[in-house]
């Protein structure tokens, strides 16, 4: 590992190599230097990966698990850890949409509804958590219920709407040769930036998030912060539903763990991307950017694996692989940088 | 010594001082009671059994995550753990033998909790953040195993005996769990390891000051929680002859369910094996009754959540509650000084 290090900082120019002294322990940087190293070769060896269409289908992929990072992230930077309900609450939500467009109501109806649902789903789960319940805990009670009803809604059966349909422009649409779902991608990541760098509840967030006692001291407490941030994220996973929806025409309560990506579970995914991304769990540390850049690297390793023809189960466990090496890649990063507790 | 003592009165000592345990076994009557009155089939000797072989599986559950709970930490690797040991179970079963697979699959089970453990307190993460990613890396692992296809076993000799009826209500594998029960009880109440268990999870940084080494309890919690995860997999694989990689997943909310109905706190260093008995026998008893009164199997899912958010609300109006009237009684001691010293004040300006 020693080794590995000094060979790595001999490629780097010494001033990159002084910031990363400073950033983390040698072991963390021949982790991270090997890991680029295996990344490049697989780009330049694998055929049709580095093509402009290529790129296109990985952000694509990338787009919806993004979006519902993003929303993640605010509950992560604010301390609350994570909602093990995005899932549940995406069925929730798909339903609910899929109702609304096959009973004919149209589409913005159907979406105001569907974010009334989000809405309400994310509020009810804020509030428990801001009145002091353990989020996981919360959370994995809240999608044990809000896949009940989804699935009691639907009698756990496919909702299909007719097409042609007002819904289909956000699925299958594009806007300067770019998918709609990308294009969305962008704007919320580019949105969800600027809101954390530089408004007011921005800064709460990372406030509340990095120290919760100074928070409270400050005048700033976790209760409406919980709330808000839980509603953002299920808004977030909302909007994946409906896109979602609106690309195939129909809705099933359990698309968002059957058939949506190789893992069968979008929740774990959607934590993955907050995680790879290198946002401190505990909260206080990090940004959307850094998820959107996680959401993106693991499609990056899906697509790569897909296209040299790896089945779902070594693709699974690359993934997990990822979470559990930026895990401790991180935490490590962070003994080296900071003192504990 | 409570000899003296009526038996009321000493049933009435117990449920003071047990108010989380009492609430479990109230729940657990009101649960039964309820199926019971509703459904003649409901309290008779099959279903009993059926209970208790329900209890097998998720009792190993409840008692891992109960386990883990009273050390302050969450295992959600435990579905996965569960599935990737059924599946090493149920595929090596006829080329190796029964008991060398069960066996495979318990020390793989096992070892996977140990590494969590060590990992939990070498990199001092939450237990909740790293088995997040072990979810994912096992589940990978037993479709690897399962090379994506769902295993069944050719023979079912084995799915036969793990069922015979004994004694009316319970099976060799519920005889295995409850003995599994009574030694990890016996682990925790009376044994130096077990008591530091509670005091990792209750007052952790109190403990470390104390001189417990983290590693130690973490790697026994999580190795007894990997070896009931591994032992409930291998049980419904062998029972059912068949095992999927991404199967198990209702695991975790309903062993939290039970967990938290036999009295943990989210805050750790409380609750303890016999209140994961009776969580669990609640649960089943909800789920049996379910199932008799045509419930869909994905509905049960909705009870589930629902009497979680329940019991998680108790616990947090409690806390509040809790937290409410000790501040009145210091604001109530501090206004009583303040009375004492203008008294005095008054005493003083008056002579």
């Amino acid at each position: 590992m020693e080794m590995l290090a000094q060979f790595g900082r001999s490629l780097v120019p010494p001033r990159l190599a002084a910031w990363v002294d400073r950033q983390a322990s040698p072991i963390v940087f021949a982790l991270v230097t090997l890991f680029v190293i295996v990344l490049l070769l697989g780009a330049v060896t694998t055929d049709n990966f580095l093509t402009i269409f290529n790129l296109k289908t990985i952000i694509r992929d990338a787009a919806l698990v993004g979006i519902m990072g993003i929303g993640l992230t605010f509950v992560t930077l604010s301390g609350n850890f994570f909602l093990l309900s995005m899932k549940e609450t995406a069925a929730l939500c798909i339903i609910t949409f899929a109702m609304g467009m096959s009973h004919g109501y149209g589409f913005e109806l159907s979406l105001l509804a569907t974010l009334i649902v989000a809405v309400v789903a994310g509020g009810v789960q804020g509030l428990l958590i801001g009145l002091g319940g353990n989020p996981i805990v919360v959370t994995l009670g809240a999608a044990g219920m809000f896949y009940g009803i989804a699935s009691w809604w639907s009698d756990n059966l496919v909702i299909s709407f007719r097409r042609p349909n007002d819904a289909e422009w956000l699925g299958t649409g594009s806007f300067l040769g770019l998918p709609n779902i990308t294009v969305a991608f962008i704007l919320i990541a580019v949105v969800a930036e600027i809101v954390l760098r530089y408004t007011d509840f921005g800064r709460k967030v990372y406030l509340i998030g990095a120290n919760r006692a100074a928070a409270r001291a400050t005048g700033h407490e976790n209760l409406p912060m919980a709330i808000k941030v839980c509603i953002i994220a299920s808004v977030c996973a909302g909007f994946v539903a409906v896109a979602f929806a609106a690309q195939i025409s129909s809705a099933q309560a359990n698309y968002f763990s059957s058939e949506f990506g190789s893992s069968g579970d979008m929740t774990i995914l959607v934590i993955a991307t907050v995680m790879v991304g290198g946002n401190s769990i505990m909260g206080g540390y990090g940004s959307t950017l850094r998820t959107s850049l996680g959401a993106i690297f693991i499609s990056v390793i899906d697509n790569m694996m897909v296209l040299r023809g790896f089945n779902s189960g070594p693709r699974v466990l690359a993934v997990g692989l990822m979470i559990v090496f930026s895990i401790v890649v991180f935490s490590l990063a962070r003994r080296g940088s900071r003192a504990q507790e | 010594m409570n000899g003296h003592l009526s038996l009321a009165d000493r049933l009435k000592n117990r449920v003071v001082e047990n108010p989380d345990l009492s609430f479990a076994v109230l729940l657990a009557v009101i649960v039964y009671g309820y199926f019971a009155a509703t459904n003649d089939l409901f309290m008779t000797h099959n279903t009993t059994f059926a209970i208790m072989e329900r209890f097998a599986v998720l009792g190993l559950v409840a008692l891992a995550l109960t386990l883990c709970i009273i050390a302050g930490e969450i295992d959600l690797s435990i579905g996965s753990n569960a599935a990737l040991t059924a599946v090493i179970v149920v595929r090596f079963n006829d080329q190796l033998g029964t008991f060398t697979a069960l066996a495979i699959g318990l020390v793989v089970s096992t070892t996977i909790g140990v590494i969590q453990g060590y990992f939990v307190a070498y990199l001092r993460v939450r237990a909740i953040v790293l088995t997040v990613g072990t979810l994912m890396l096992l589940r990978g692992v037993a479709l690897f195993v399962a090379q994506e296809k769902t295993v069944m076993l050719t023979e079912f000799d084995v799915p036969d005996f793990i069922q015979t009826k004994m004694l009316a209500y319970f099976s060799p594998a519920s005889f295995l769990v409850i003995a599994v029960f009574i030694l990890v009880g016996i682990f925790m109440a009376y044994t130096k390891y077990g008591r530091e268990i509670y005091a990792v999870g209750g007052a952790r940084k109190e403990a470390l000051a104390a001189g417990v080494n983290l590693k130690r309890p973490m790697i026994i919690v999580f190795s007894i929680s990997g070896f009931c995860a591994g032992l409930g997999g291998a049980i419904i694989g062998l029972r059912s002859g068949t095992a999927q990689a991404l199967g198990l997943q209702y695991l975790l909310l309903a062993g939290t369910v039970a967990a938290f109905i036999g009295g943990v706190s989210i805050l750790g260093g409380k609750g303890g094996v016999i209140g994961a008995a009776i969580g669990t026998l609640t649960v089943n008893f909800l789920n049996t009754g379910l199932v008799f009164n045509v419930t869909p199997a994905y509905q049960v899912q909705l009870y589930l959540g629902i009497l979680l958010i329940i019991v998680i609300m108790f616990q947090t109006g409690s806390r509040i509650f809790d937290a409410r009237q000790r501040r009145k009684a210091v604001l109530a001691a501090v206004d009583e000084r303040k009375v004492a010293l203008l008294t005095k004040k008054r005493q003083v300006l008056a002579t």
